[in-house]
Parts: C-alpha cells; structure tokens; sequence
C-alpha cells in the first residue's frame, strides 16, 4: 500500500461504495415504506382486500429492492475489485 | 495497519477482517474457474450450476408428465398446477390466451427454472473460498442470456402481430403519442437491461453477502448467515416471479394492437 496512486484510487473506490449504499439504503427504505404504507391504508379502508393488496405489496418491494441490490452489487464491484487500480 | 490477528474474540476478528478488507481480498468478485476453448472463455461453475438446475426443472417436468391424472393430485402436480393457473391469469389479463398461447408455458418455465436456480445456493457446499454449487445468476453471462431471450422473443411475437413497420411505428408511439418517441425508444433499451440486471444484482449481492458473513469466525457467523440464507430465499422466489410477470407484460406491450376488442 505504499503507492500513493493506488492508495488514491482504494480511497476513492472506498468512498463511491459507502455513497452508493447510502443512496441504494435511503432510496429502499423510502420506496418499501411507501409500498407499506399504502398497504396499510388499503386495508384499513377495505379489510376483505387484504389478500389481493398484499400481493401488489410484495411485488412492489421485490421490484423496489431490486434497484437496492443492484446498487449493492455495484458497491461489491468497486469495493472489492476495484477497477482500475 | 499491522493489527496482529493471533488475537481470539470478535472486536480483533472485526479489525481482522477489515485489514483484509482494505488489503488483501478475501472476497473476491467476479472470480469463475474459467476453460479457455476454441479461442472463448468458458465460466465452467456457471455452465455445471446451470446444468444443475436445468436437469432438476427437466426431471420434475417428466416425473408431472409421467405421474399425471385427473384423480387426487401428487405434490408435484399441485404446485406446478398453481403455478400454471396463476400464470394463465396474468396472461389471461394481459394479452389474452388467443393472441399469445406461447406466453405461458414460457413463463411457467422462466418461473420454475430461475425459482431452481436461484434456490440451488441454499445448498451448504462451500469449500476454499467459493461455493461449489452458487446461484448462476450471479454471473452475468446467465442473466444477459435470458434476457436476451426474452427479449429477441418478444419483438419477434411483435413483429409477426404487428408487421415490421407496423412493430416499429407503435413501439415509438407507445402510450404517449409521437412526443415520446425518443423515451420509448431509451424504454425498449433499457427493459432487457433492467430485465437481467435485476435478476443478476439481487442474487450477486445475496453471494457477496455470504463472503461478507464468512468473515466472521465461525461460532458467530452461523446465526446472520441463517437469517440471511432466508432471505435469500424469499427474494429469490420473487426475483423469479417479478421475471416471468415482466416477461409476459412485455409481450402484453408489444403485441398489443392499436384497436383491440379483449
């Protein structure tokens, strides 16, 4: 580690992962507790529709993290085999 | 940075790992035992995982067919009837059974085979520092090949509904007129793009994740890896559910005409 470029691009790489997670983390909680809520709200209006709301529920949040994974996935790319070093 | 690791006890295992965290990588991304033939390269633990779930979809698909009756159903027939019946009625609501027969054996297909896939990880086979048998969709070569089945698949059912020019006006007009175009052109690019690279990221993250709890000494990273394992589960039975949903609405998208009597 004694080579101040490389040294440079880890702490730069190191930095963009700690970002992107931030945003992937902000962004599901946003999304899924938006998703919950109007969940709840359906069926406080409705409670006979639970069932179907529920399903719409799930596919929202599996829809929702998947751009948390993909941000996850691209924190693993920079983080540990950082392009370019 | 030199923290010497000959120390027992979680607080040193953490400064451990991120030692080997910032240093050497312990996890590797990317990594694949690779056949170099005929000038390509070969993910070869891609190829076996791949052939692995595919050879379980293809014997539990002989053993309904074989097993079949119209008497008290097995488990097998059960839950590939399911399967089918809610996959009819989202091809049912989406483009209608007349216009596209074909849409649902696929995504009963797509369903079962990413479901198999992507529960093969459940299999505790590690040895060294990869998982012997792991997700294929973890590589990205199996996610862009599906996807670009599917995709080269849906414009051709577009195509053959709708004419060459008639596939290629609606596409640009979409929903929104001709001020959309350029949007629904950068939309037809980006939909086998999100295709597969949600399917690739949920389950990538679920193996970076394993690396990441293997860290852990071994009488602690039991509990977080079960927990994890779980969830792993859950998204990818729906990470296989949200990828033939999507696939039957594009077809539903590309194939639907101008004035459609449903």
């Amino acid at each position: 580690m004694a080579d101040p470029a490389t040294a440079q691009i880890i702490q730069g790489a190191l930095i963009g992962g700690g970002i992107i997670m931030a945003g992937g983390a902000i962004g599901a909680g946003i999304g899924d507790g938006l998703a919950g809520s109007a969940l709840i709200n359906g069926v406080t209006r409705q409670p006979e529709a639970e069932g179907r709301l529920r399903g719409n529920f799930f596919l929202t949040v599996a829809l929702v993290e998947a751009a948390y994974f993909i941000n996850l996935a691209f924190m693993a790319l920079f983080v540990f085999a950082t392009p370019g070093k | 940075m030199t923290i010497h690791a000959s120390l027992a006890g979680l607080p040193s295992a953490m400064a451990r790992s991120e030692l080997l965290l910032a240093d050497a990588p312990k996890i590797k991304v990317g990594d694949h035992a690779v056949a170099h033939l005929f000038g390509m390269d070969f993910n070869v633990d891609t190829i076996v995982s791949t052939a692995v779930a595919a050879i379980i979809v293809l014997a539990l698909a002989i053993f309904l067919r074989v097993k079949i009756t119209s008497g008290v159903p097995n488990g097998v027939q059960l839950v590939f009837e399911f399967i089918t019946v809610q996959a009819r009625t989202q091809v049912e609501s989406a483009i209608g059974m007349r216009v596209a027969p074909f849409a649902l054996p696929l995504a009963v297909t797509l369903f079962v085979f990413i479901l198999c896939s992507n529960w093969l990880s459940v299999l505790p086979m590690q040895y060294g520092q990869g998982e012997f048998i792991f997700p294929p969709a973890s590589d990205v070569n199996f996610v862009y090949a599906l996807a670009l089945f599917v995709f080269l698949f849906y414009q051709g059912a577009g195509i053959k509904r709708r004419g060459l020019w008639g596939h290629a006006k609606q596409t640009m007009k979409g929903h929104t007129g001709w001020a959309g175009a350029i949007l629904n052109i950068i939309e037809e690019i980006t939909k086998p793009l999100s295709l597969s690279l949600r399917l690739f990221g949920n389950m990538f993250a679920g193996g970076v994740m394993v690396s990441v709890i293997a860290l852990f000494p071994f009488w602690i990273s039991w509990g977080p890896n079960a927990i994890w394992k779980l969830f792993d589960l859950f998204v990818g039975a729906m990470q296989a559910f949200i990828f033939a949903l999507l696939t039957v609405l594009y077809f539903s998208q590309s194939m639907s005409l101008e004035h459609e009597d449903h």
